[in-house]
């Protein structure tokens, strides 16, 4: 059978097809739908410090080809994570990587102080969050900003670094650049794209009804915009990049690793088809068997050629 | 058991104004009262969470209301067709050590209490189905007791006091399961109701359907895809 494996610079990893951070729960849901332990890794939905509680009102938003999100970062705080499911994920030997968010510098640091502590490999840095002391603006947003979020974090873990970059931005280059001085050991990108959702709707008695929702768009419609930035990240720096944006089938995954993504994150389409991580899974070893070659990395090269 | 099913259209009718009903083939050999199976539609994002009204065998029935393009596909499916479905999904409601229930189901809320009245009967539970529909068109059929326009609140407190239920289940728009809860709960009667809320992933992990409950002096968020879809009235935070 067709090895999969693949190594981030040192972090390896069975498969390079990864489960989406927010959408895939601490993982034990998905059990009822396909073999965990497959998957490259599993990525946490965002931890923060504290558990939040997230946001009021309608929060999913069904648009052509994606949806829109405004969950607010619900969760269940890195410490009950840390003891309740963390058990569960070494148990069943299922790979994950801990995706961290925060509202302010220290909230960042004291949460990769604790996964430090508890011996977590890799974690994979949420910077999409609103910074409270600076307008609310997103961390990911300043080259500068990121450079010195990114330079304390590694001041104080230890293990493999993931800086998930926001399409929000007019230069992704310079984050991906600031992010890769300041020492992370990889980039996944990207993160859902501002977007608002209106429906309008007119009734018998001729009223209109208008509702709004303001948040993050995901799903296959995103997917140009997500090549886009993988390929222009990937021509800026030296370090992995994990492609995320739009992954419906094994041929999205294709197009990614021949832009130069190292790996794949799969999310929205998780709600679509609960089985599609373990579907491409299978189908990508099938390809690689088929055009005779060994192993994901020839056909990676195949695909850049 | 794996969750994700292939079904075998069995039939495909239409029940009421703008109202079908859909039986499959599954591959499912229990489902519980209240819970939920979500269909898939071509190229739509989100799969349509709908209620199990009846489970015969290994045949699963639903009944759905034309809304928009997921029931508009829905209603297209012929005999023999598949479909690609995810269930049984959410809790459902309890009924250990009920004597006596009053349903009350409103509009094609009463889709899951056609199956709880059916499983409360197969326990030797007694109960009575009341529900509302806007107008006699709409109708569906299966209730002790029918409301045409008005409210299926309207004698419901009369109701109550003469049958004297000790659970109250029910289904149905938001405001008719506030009210109700409310009703209940100055009677001291539980209630048990089967709450909606756009979901995306209908299996639990994205937060996206999430209602407030309150339990002592917490409060704290549920899914109603997974913790959900049946909740006691008396637990839920109401909003106005
Ligand atoms: C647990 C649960 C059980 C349900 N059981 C039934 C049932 O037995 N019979 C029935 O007719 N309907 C039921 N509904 C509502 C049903 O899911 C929607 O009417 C249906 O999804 C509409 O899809 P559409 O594409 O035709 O409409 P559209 O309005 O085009 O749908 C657009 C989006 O909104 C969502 N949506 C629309 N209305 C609702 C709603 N009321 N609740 C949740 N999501 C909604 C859709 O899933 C879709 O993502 C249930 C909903 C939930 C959450
Ligand atoms: C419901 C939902 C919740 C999400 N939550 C998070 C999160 O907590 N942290 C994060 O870094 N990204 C989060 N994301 C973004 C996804 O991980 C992913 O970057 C984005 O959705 C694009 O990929 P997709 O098109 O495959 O979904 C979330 C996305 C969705 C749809």
């Amino acid at each position: 059978m067709a090895d999969l494996s693949v190594d981030l610079n040192g972090f390896k990893l069975k498969s390079p097809i990864l489960s989406a951070s927010g959408t895939f729960g601490y993982c034990d849901e998905f059990e009822d739908f396909i073999n965990v332990s497959k998957l490259g890794s599993v990525v946490t939905k965002a931890l923060s410090i504290n558990p939040k509680k997230g946001n009021e009102g309608n929060r999913i938003f069904e648009t052509n080809g994606g949806m829109i999100n405004r969950i607010g970062l619900e969760n269940i705080g890195i410490k009950e994570f840390i003891n309740k499911k963390l058990p569960i994920l070494k148990e069943k030997n299922i790979d994950f990587i801990v995706n961290l968010a925060g509202s302010n510098f220290e909230d960042y640091i004291e949460a990769s102080k604790i996964a430090n502590k508890n011996g977590i490999k890799a974690i994979e840095v949420n910077v999409s969050c609103p910074n409270v002391k600076e307008g609310c603006l997103e961390f990911g947003t300043n080259p500068k900003t990121l450079y010195e979020l990114t330079s304390s974090i590694k001041d104080v873990y230890k293990g493999f670094l993931i800086i998930k970059l926001t399409p929000n931005v007019s230069d992704i280059e310079s984050l991906a650049i600031a992010a890769q001085s300041a020492g992370a050991d990889c980039i996944s990108a990207i993160n859902t794209l501002k977007g608002l959702g209106v429906k309008i709707e007119i009734t018998e008695d001729k009223k209109i009804i208008k509702q709004t929702v303001s948040g993050g768009l995901s799903g296959r419609c995103i997917k140009p915009v997500a090549l886009s930035m993988v390929k222009r990240i990937k021509e800026a720096i030296k370090i992995p990049v994990i492609g995320i944006g739009g992954i419906s089938n094994r041929d999205d995954v294709l197009e990614f690793l021949s832009v130069g993504a190292d790996a794949v994150e799969i999310g929205t389409e998780n709600f679509t088809n609960p089985n599609i991580t373990e579907k491409i899974t299978n189908e990508l070893i099938e390809l690689i068997d088929k055009l005779n070659l060994k192993n994901l990395d020839e056909l990676k090269r195949k695909l850049r050629e | 058991m794996k969750k994700n099913h292939q079904g075998i259209i069995k039939e495909n009718i239409k029940i009421a104004k703008d109202t079908f009903k859909l039986t499959f083939d599954s591959n499912i050999k229990e489902v519980k009262a209240g819970q939920f199976v979500s269909i898939l539609i071509p190229d739509k994002t989100l799969r349509r969470p709908f209620s199990v009204s009846d489970f015969v065998e290994d045949k699963i029935s639903i009944i759905y209301k034309l809304k928009g393009d997921g029931t508009k596909y829905i209603s297209s499916l012929k005999e023999g067709e598949k479909i690609d479905f995810i269930g049984p999904m959410g809790n459902s409601f309890n009924i250990e050590n009920k004597k006596r229930a009053l349903i009350v189901g409103a509009g094609v809320g009463i889709a899951p209490m056609l199956y709880l009245k059916k499983v409360l009967n197969k326990n030797n539970i007694e109960n009575f189905l009341i529900s509302g529909f806007k107008e006699e068109k709409e109708i569906i059929k299966g209730s002790d007791k029918y409301v045409i326009g008005g409210s299926v609140l309207d004698s419901i407190e009369g109701l109550i006091d003469e049958y004297k239920p000790d659970v109250i289940y029910s289904c149905g728009p938001y405001i008719v399961l506030k009210l109700l809860s409310h009703i209940a709960k100055e009677k001291g009667i539980e209630t048990q109701v089967a709450m909606e809320k756009l979901m995306a992933c209908s299996i639990g992990v994205c937060r996206g359907c999430v209602i407030e409950l309150k339990r002592g002096n917490e409060t704290l968020n549920a899914s109603v895809c997974k913790d959900g879809p049946v909740f006691k009235g008396s637990e839920i935070v109401w909003q106005i």
